[in-house]
């Protein structure tokens, strides 16, 4: 009982006084990511979150919200305290595709957010089966188009990186290939490795060591410029498909209307994690892609939601 | 076999050093705990303890996670006899005779029957590992969509099989579960159905969910109905651990459902959940008196708890050997790994020979330790019987909400659950059984997306089902099996009709 | 006195009834979706037609109850469902908006009242001591995200 009265005040007391920015951290921030745990979202965040934590003197809580393509926690996140002690990694999905995907989306990702900072993007490879009948990206790409719906591509479900990166891969080269849906990329990398699917494209976590290992092919990355995970791999601009270039960034965001000084002092200690040696080793060793300069604040970060909702809109809702 | 030998000994090398070895214990014991906890399953625990294996080795740290994971599934045994709640979908069969056990008394020897075929089979299946990961890889290879869904047919068989009493029920039971596992966004549209316009439920129902309402709180609601039914559980205590006939009785059960468990456990997909179910068919089926099962029938008990924890560990290969996780679980493996900067794949083996060979010697480890931890600990559970049922029900809806809660930080989860309650107590009424419609649910998932992909890749010909000698094959057992099943059942309930 | 029914096996008369009542309600809620082809499923293929084998074998637990004899409908009773199913929806409305120290107690305290043999003392100090042990175990030992109070 004496235990119980001691927390209760304990946490009445953190509660009250939690508005003012000098002060902030004073409790554990919760960060919600809208993906399951294990995901390359979800290891992202732990790691860009527990250097975070040291920074700023508090924990920063994980939350795993998963659910109808990342749109389940993003919606939640809007919708939270904006005091800065809720905060959420947001990705390609649910800050660029998911307007175009989901007509009865409960948030606006251009303004329902306070935009903190770009953490890291992964880039997407083009990767086929191991027998795929094309030698380099060029025949990959006609192959795709002379064979249209005869092609098997494989995503990992509706509203999925490799369902979006997928189509637009497709729309432009010109064609409409069979989709054919998983639930993850686990079971269908599964069948691109037996060959029982053509063609699929992912991020680079997910899909790098099967490459290494031979187990499937890669055609291409769709970077500007060639990953050291990969140095063999050559880019979709130096291989024949220049407008070809899509990562699947995440990104820290706040609710709508957290005071500026607590979205800057998030960002610099954002900022600070992804200069750190280990956790930027840690993220470089999943073949991630950090942000540079300009690219790291909070203004950018702004601009960049809007260009790629622009981005996503058109391709996505063409393929309906 | 010299070099399994020496690869074998690397990895004990490994695992046995003093820092891993305290590590698995850490990690079999929560397991352990969050296992026996109603709803609070691994993935949220390893989840949350990512952060804090940042310090370890990736070594150590795969090792503890490993052991939480296999603790936990162990551990959801223990709730299963107890309280005849199954925390995941693998200890749904462990209710039906393991909790009839207990009610008879027998509870202590459930649950060391139990313990100790999961020992031997996680020994096994350790060695199934290290000898055969790598062929039986390329085997797990040859299921396509089409093969995968002929599997689940012959799972839907198996719910049949496990079915007592009336046949038309327990069909209707496994109807309505696949009726369940439509509920949710459509694999190709992306449209939603039957989610009412609610958003917790775009993505299906959560097992736990549908599990903890149906036997957990309908369960509870049942036993303030009729307290005699209870109060035998509590009554007798019985004798702790099996004796030398127990033993002999389930020998045989537990080889059998060791071999189905690890081959099943291999496969992509979670294939790993049709072990428990196949096995109890097969003891049921093999039985001289079939009708002992579903009451306290202790090969129903010993055979599948073999099966579970045999596929529990034989669902490392896929992870292991090609780097693709075969249930969500492993996912979360992998992500440990990768932010240990390892990513899995088919290299790990060669690039990383001390952590793959000592995870594995440490599975052994993890399996002896699971049972030095829970013999002593029989005798604990059995007396946490004695408490009394007005105190222990509610201590039991208080972590099955904070479980249902954990499971996706979702409120709504847990209003689920509650009309879950209701609606098995409406089934009990009604006189159905939940198993079967606990296997349709899970077998409904995977069975809808492996139908519609194989059609896809088929463009829309059966005859894939029947042209692929894999997939023709488990048809061909499928049927085989639903006749033998349906020939007595037929005859039996037109005697009955008649002579009443 | 049964035998004034032509049903004589009510429960089965009563079961086939629910899971017709199932089975139209997922047709009424999958109305709108697009049935496909049989060589293309569309999403509303398989629901649709799981819900028609449903109703059939509704239908034939109401034939069966005709003819084979069973048992009686149970009686329903009311207060355990009404206090064990009401603790805990109070746990799912508390949870996030107060958190553990009051949903705790609250859902054990509500449950426990479903049981005729409810001590309100003994219960209330059991609740604490469970609450306690509760934040203990899983906020401090497994650190998962449980709010154990939030604002007041």
């Amino acid at each position: 009982m004496k235990f119980l009265a001691k927390l209760a005040f304990a946490a009445a007391a953190l509660a009250a006084g939690s508005a003012s920015a000098q002060t902030y951290p004073n409790k554990p921030i919760t960060m919600i990511v809208p993906f399951a745990a294990g995901g390359p979202t979800d290891v992202i965040a732990r790691i860009v979150g527990e250097n975070m934590s040291r920074t700023l003197g508090q924990q920063i809580v994980i939350e795993n919200v998963a659910g109808a393509g990342g749109t389940t926690g993003t919606t939640r996140a809007s919708t939270s305290a904006n005091d800065g002690y809720t905060v959420m990694m947001g990705h390609m999905g649910t800050h660029g595709a998911a307007p175009a995907l989901y007509p009865n989306l409960k948030y606006d990702p251009t303004k329902d957010f306070e935009p903190i900072g770009l953490a890291a993007g992964t880039p997407i490879l083009i990767v086929a089966k191991k027998n795929f009948p094309a030698a380099d990206l060029k025949a990959f790409v006609e192959y795709v188009k002379a064979n249209g719906d005869k092609v098997n591509q494989a995503h990992a479900g509706v509203g999925s990186v490799s369902h979006s990166t997928g189509i637009l891969l497709t729309s432009q080269i010109g064609t409409k290939t069979t989709q054919v849906p998983y639930t993850g990329t686990g079971p269908a990398l599964n069948d691109l490795i037996s060959g029982q699917v053509d063609i699929l494209t992912d991020q680079i976590v997910n899909v790098a060591e099967q490459i290494r290992a031979g187990t499937i092919r890669a055609y291409a990355i769709a970077t500007p410029a060639r990953s050291p995970a990969l140095p063999d791999i050559p880019t979709t601009k130096e291989a024949g498909l220049p407008g070809y270039e899509v990562s699947a960034w995440n990104a820290m965001f706040a609710a709508k209307g957290t005071s500026k000084d607590i979205v800057a002092k998030l960002n610099e200690a954002l900022v600070k994690a992804l200069d750190d040696e280990t956790t930027k080793k840690r993220l470089l060793d999943l073949g991630a892609v950090l942000p540079s300069g300009e690219e790291r604040t909070s203004a950018w970060l702004g601009t960049f939601v809007a260009k790629e909702v622009e981005r996503w809109n058109p391709v996505l809702k063409a393929s309906k | 076999m010299e070099a399994l030998v020496a690869n074998l000994s690397l990895g004990f090398s490994t695992a046995l050093s003093l820092n891993n070895i305290g590590l698995c214990f850490i990690g079999c014991l929560v397991g352990t705990l969050i296992g026996v906890l109603p709803g609070v399953g691994p993935i949220a625990t390893i989840a949350m303890l990512l952060p804090i294996t940042f310090g370890i080795d990736p070594t150590g740290a795969l090792i503890m996670l490993a052991g939480i994971y296999y603790g936990a599934q162990y551990g959801g045994s223990t709730t299963a006899i107890l309280v005849n709640i199954p925390g995941e979908a693998t200890s749904v069969v462990t209710v039906l005779d393991g909790h009839a056990m207990a009610k008879q008394g027998r509870a202590g020897v459930a649950l060391g029957i139990s313990a100790i075929g999961s020992f031997f089979a996680g020994c096994v299946a350790t060695l199934v590992i290290a000898a055969l990961g790598l062929p039986l890889t390329r085997l797990a290879q040859l299921f396509g969509p089409a093969e995968y869904f002929a599997l689940m047919v012959m799972g839907l068989v198996f719910a049949m099989v496990l079915a007592r009493g009336s046949l038309l029920k327990a069909f209707a039971m496994i109807v309505l579960g696949l009726v369940l596992s439509t509920i949710g966004t459509d694999l190709e549209t992306g449209e939603e159905r039957l989610t009412f316009g609610i958003q917790d439920l775009s993505d299906g129902l959560d097992f736990a969910v549908l599990a903890m309402g149906v036997f957990g709180f309908a369960e509870i609601i049942r036993n303030l109905e009729n307290p005699e039914a209870r109060d035998v559980v509590r009554g007798t205590i019985g004798r702790l651990l099996p004796n030398w006939s127990d033993l002999k009785q389930s020998a045989a059960p537990i080889l059998r459902g060791t071999a189905l468990g690890s081959i099943l456990g291999i496969l992509p997909g979670n294939g790993a959940v049709l072990g428990p179910f196949a096995s109890y068919s097969v003891e049921k089926k093999l039985a001289k008196d079939p009708s002992r099962f579903g009451r306290g029938a202790i090969e129903g008990v010993a055979g599948p708890e073999a099966a579970n924890n045999a596929g529990a560990q034989t669902a490392f290969i896929p992870l292991l050997t090609l780097g693709i996780p075969p249930n969500a679980v492993m996912a979360l493996m992998v992500g440990a790994m990768t932010i240990h900067g390892i990513i899995p794949g088919p290299q790990v083996m060669t690039k990383n020979p001390q952590l793959f060979w000592g995870m594995i010697a440490s599975m052994w480890v993890g399996n002896l330790m699971l049972l030095v931890i829970n013999l002593p600990l029989v005798g604990l559970w059995v007396r946490l019987l004695k408490v009394p049922y007005r105190l222990l029900f509610p201590a039991i809806l208080l972590f099955c909400c904070i479980g249902i809660y954990s499971i996706n930080n979702s409120v709504e989860q847990v209003a689920f659950t509650a009309f879950f309650g209701l609606f098995g107590y409406a089934l009990i009424k009604f006189g159905f059984e939940p198993a079967p419609m606990l296997l349709g649910f899970v077998l409904g998932k995977l069975m809808e997306e492996k139908l519609r992909q194989a059609l896809i890749l088929s463009r829309g010909s059966f005859a894939t089902f029947v042209d692929r000698p894999i997939s023709l094959g488990l048809l061909v057992v499928s049927v085989v099996l639903i006749v033998i099943a349906l020939l007595p059942a037929i005859s039996k309930s037109r005697d009955e009709v008649f002579t009443e | 006195m049964r035998r004034a029914s032509p049903i004589r096996s009510p429960q089965d008369a009563g079961a086939g009834v629910f899971l017709i009542a199932l089975a139209a309600l997922s047709l009424w809620q999958t109305a709108d979706l697009a049935l496909g082809t049989l060589r293309a499923f569309g999403p509303g293929m398989l629901p649709r037609a799981l819900a028609v084998l449903l109703g059939s074998a509704g239908l034939g637990l109401i034939v069966m109850s005709f003819i084979k004899e069973g048992s009686a409908l149970e009686r329903w009773s009311v207060r355990g469902p009404f206090f064990i199913l009401g603790s805990i929806l109070l746990f799912s409305l508390t949870i996030r908006s107060v958190g553990l120290v009051v949903a705790g107690p609250l859902t054990m305290l509500v449950g426990a009242y479903a049981s005729p043999e409810f001590r309100f003392k003994e219960s209330a100090i059991f609740a604490v001591i469970l609450t306690t042990a509760c934040i203990i175990l899983f906020n401090v030992i497994l650190r998962l995200p449980i709010p154990i109070l939030r604002g007041f």
